[in-house]
């Protein structure tokens, strides 16, 4: 389900989503205009215009996540900290982990990323149990950000199969197919977080795919505004 | 000392951290506040456990930092995990462990501030000055690998102002500020922020100074005003060139000279005196009608050859005594005695008072009768009367210099020669003016002259020249008898003239004629003596009211003109003795003349009436 409310995040998951459809194969069109569903004027973009695109989602994402009745406290982050159905997936904590392992992989760890974090955002909103403690607001934040990191998962998706036709990675079916695997197992261990700690980790992963897409973007086409 | 004396060995306190930072992402440092430490040195140590992990660490660096900081380099920093911090505070008594403190240091990113901002000024493709400003992220933030994502904020104000202008840049390391003021002195700062950090500390500052501005559109504004008011002038120059306006007058107009209310210069020129002396007021300065009456009075002797009464045909001008130098030898007996040149005095010819007009032809006739008039009327009168009274006929009558002359009214026409020579004679207003003289050196001495002329002209000249007179002794005393202050009112209204003595009867009496006009043309005021011809001179006065005259120096025997009719008989015998004539003289008062002080008799002092 979409929320109805004009949010740029969701439009900007909408014109991914679009941006997706024209990659499938329609002929170039109009430049620069939006590229509306089955408009054949689609211009080509390329990686780096996508890189952009889903680099901007992201930031979006981890902005809306990291609200102040999203961030726990001193304590409270103590607590949650440890319970992150995602905290035993094997993910690069510096900068020179993330410059040094290979394209295919860092592309990899993103998309597990967000598969896993696909399941648990949206199961959020239909448990009740984890509702007590959260406004409504954050629970139609929730709601939101549950839309989003589906967008941006078909986003990077998007931009993945772009790389490896291009050659920039090399395919890699195995990645894809684990990611899936892995992130179905780990989202069933998002039922024992709270709220607070949904929240925390999903915040932190959220940060996570944006630096790695960042630097991911910038090791395959550098100089262009990294 | 004494406080930590007081506090002796205790355990420390707890101690407590105070922030943890990291400028790049990649290190971070924590800090702590010092505590008391119970007068003994206290040992700190840090402690801190990762995320899943069971063990804890200590801090590796505790000096890079700083005092009372522990500096985690890029092998002891792990990003996404939470670092459990503690702090422990050991001295000889014990120790303290401060709260743990959970630290993410995703989270604590403060980079440092950004460096070289520069300031410059450009010209945009409208030819608008802009200011461009440029600056680098700090050093240690890894931005190009998309690592750190900083943000840039800017700041601006000019030198004197309070408020800052703060302006969001973004991802940007360049600006454009276009709403700058020209002349102005501008500060310029710069920071920057990790995009989920904190912003760091502002730059140093950077100055601008803005030139002045010069539009090229502003000069040609007044290029244009000041070549269309430039034009504008030459136009209306030349407009009133046309017109034949003549600007300088318009705008400098021409010093007047000194002028006299109604005095024109050009009137003086023409000679025509009595207009001129009628501007100026006529307040006594040409005694005119004491003049007049004095001239009345006086008779002129003719002592040349020819007797006969002819009529002067001297025209017109009391001037010709100012200037008759040339007009010498006259058969005419008409002469006045101003026509004289002996009469004229040197001041006659210094004052170089253009002659007044003799206008009053009647007025001598005037006089003349009213002498008759009265002489007949006094007959009866005092014989001590010195002087006709004239004033019977309402003539005015001024003494002669006299303070009356002043004050009265002078008759029109004034008898300008005259005067002068009257004034110049009694310039001292001395007594001692002899009795006028009249005619006399020459020829004409023997005779009365048919005019009557001034003889206080003449007898004025013949003092002036020296002491040349003869009879002066006898002038004298005449004269100070004459002195008095008699104020005889013998003004006359009508102008002075001179008379002609047409013939003297047996009796003394004088048949007179109004003189005519003297020709103004005479040059000479001052007459050579000898050239005199046609004034008496008094010899002496008798009874207060009889003038015995005489010419100067031949006649003898002359009749005398006097008052009584009866006495003047006796008189005339008396006189005929004396070898002057007298004259009816009233002596010089202080009658100061305007034109600077000259004295002279007024003739109309001299009441002397005569048939």
């Amino acid at each position: 389900r979409r929320s109805a409310s004009l949010s740029p995040s969701v439009s900007a998951g909408s014109a991914c989503l679009l941006l997706w459809l024209c990659l499938l194969g329609k002929p170039p069109g109009l430049g620069g205009s939006l590229c509306t569903r089955g408009d054949s004027g689609c211009p080509p973009l390329s990686v780096a215009d996508l890189f952009d695109r889903v680099i901007q989602h992201s930031d979006r994402l981890h902005r809306l996540s990291a609200k102040k009745y999203f961030l726990p406290s001193g304590n409270e982050l103590a607590k949650s900290a440890r319970r992150c159905h995602t905290s035993r997936m094997l993910t690069p904590n510096g900068k020179e982990y993330a410059q040094t392992i290979p394209r295919e992989e860092l592309t990899y760890v993103i998309l597990r990323l967000l598969q896993a974090w696909k399941e648990p955002l949206s199961h959020f909103d239909q448990s009740t149990v984890h509702h007590q403690d959260l406004s409504d607001d954050s629970l139609s934040k929730a709601k939101e950000i549950s839309n989003m990191v589906h967008e941006l998962k078909t986003g990077v998706e998007k931009v993945t199969e772009k790389m490896q036709s291009m050659g920039i990675i090399s395919n890699s079916l195995n990645g894809m197919g684990s990611s899936e695997a892995a992130g179905l197992s780990i989202s069933n261990e998002a039922n024992l977080m709270s709220n607070y700690e949904f929240i925390h980790c999903f915040r932190r992963d959220s940060n996570k795919v944006q630096s790695y897409l960042k630097i991911l973007k910038c090791r395959i086409m550098p100089g262009n505004s990294c | 000392e004494k406080l930590g004396f007081m506090q002796y060995r205790q355990p420390p306190g707890k101690p407590e951290l105070i922030k943890c930072r990291s400028p790049e992402k990649e290190t971070f440092s924590c800090w702590w506040k010092p505590v008391s430490d119970g007068g003994l040195p206290t040992n700190y140590t840090l402690f801190y456990n990762n995320e899943g992990e069971e063990s804890f660490y200590e801090c590796p660096d505790y000096t890079t930092a700083g005092p009372n900081s522990c500096y985690f380099d890029k092998k002891h920093t792990s990003l996404w995990t939470i670092y459990n911090i503690t702090i422990k505070a050991t001295n000889e008594m014990g120790s303290n462990i401060s709260e743990p403190h959970y630290v993410d240091v995703t989270y604590i990113v403060q980079p440092n501030p950004p460096v070289n901002l520069s300031l410059a000024l450009n010209k945009h493709t409208d030819g608008k000055l802009y200011l461009l400003m440029n600056w680098s992220s700090p050093p240690l933030a890894d931005v190009r690998s998309g690592w750190l994502t900083l943000e840039y904020e800017l700041r601006l104000k000019p030198e004197e102002g309070e408020e800052w202008e703060t302006i969001f840049v973004g991802q940007r390391t360049k600006y454009k500020v276009f709403s700058l003021i020209p002349g102005e002195k501008y500060i310029a700062q710069v920071r920057c922020k990790s995009d989920h950090g904190e912003w760091s500390k502002w730059s140093s500052e950077s100055y601008i100074h803005l030139p002045k501005e010069f539009r090229l559109k502003d000069m040609m504004v007044w290029v244009f005003v000041a070549v269309l008011s430039s034009v504008i002038c030459l136009i209306m120059i030349w407009m009133m060139g046309l017109k034949g306006i003549n600007m300088v007058a318009c705008i400098l107009p021409p010093v007047p000279g000194p002028k006299i209310k109604g005095l024109d210069a050009h009137l003086l020129e023409a000679g025509k005196n009595e207009e001129l002396l009628s501007a100026l007021g006529c307040q006594g300065f040409p005694p005119t009608s004491d003049c007049e009456d004095l001239l009345v009075e006086f008779l002129e002797i003719d002592d040349s050859e020819d007797q006969q009464l002819m009529p002067n045909h001297e025209k017109g001008h009391p001037n010709k005594n100012l200037k008759s130098g040339n007009k010498e030898t006259d058969s005419d007996s008409g002469r006045g005695s101003c026509d004289s040149p002996s009469l004229l005095l040197e001041k006659c010819k210094e004052s170089r008072i253009p002659p007044a007009e003799f206008q009053t032809p009647d007025f001598s006739e005037t006089q003349v009768k009213a002498a008759g008039k009265s002489s007949q009327e006094t007959q009866n009168r005092d014989p001590e009367l010195k002087l006709p009274d004239f004033n019977s006929d309402g003539v005015k009558s001024s003494t002669w210099p006299g303070t009356q002359l002043a004050s009265s009214q002078i008759p029109k026409g004034s008898y300008h020669n005259i005067v002068e020579v009257c004034k110049v004679a009694f310039s001292a207003m001395n007594v001692n003016v002899s009795a006028i003289r009249m005619g006399n050196e020459e020829k004409h001495p023997s005779k009365y002259s048919k005019n009557i002329e001034t003889i206080c002209e003449g007898e004025m000249t013949q003092r002036r020249k020296g002491e040349s007179f003869h009879s002066k002794a006898k002038a004298d005393q005449a004269l100070q008898w004459l002195l008095p202050n008699e104020k005889s009112p013998f003004l006359s209204d009508k102008p002075m003239d001179y008379v002609e003595i047409h013939k003297v009867n047996q009796n003394g009496a004088l048949a007179v004629l109004p003189k005519q006009k003297e020709n103004s043309d005479k040059t000479e005021i001052y007459p050579i003596p000898g050239t005199t011809k046609e004034y008496a001179k008094v010899t002496r006065v008798v009874d207060n009211n009889v003038l015995v005259l005489m010419p100067e120096s031949r006649v003898q025997g002359m009749p005398v003109f006097q008052e009584p009719p009866k006495e003047s008989a006796q008189s005339l015998h008396q006189s005929q003795a004396e070898k002057n004539m007298s004259y009816c003289l009233t002596a010089p008062s202080e009658f100061r003349l305007q034109t600077g002080g000259l004295e002279y008799m007024d003739p109309n002092s001299f009441m002397c009436s005569f048939k």
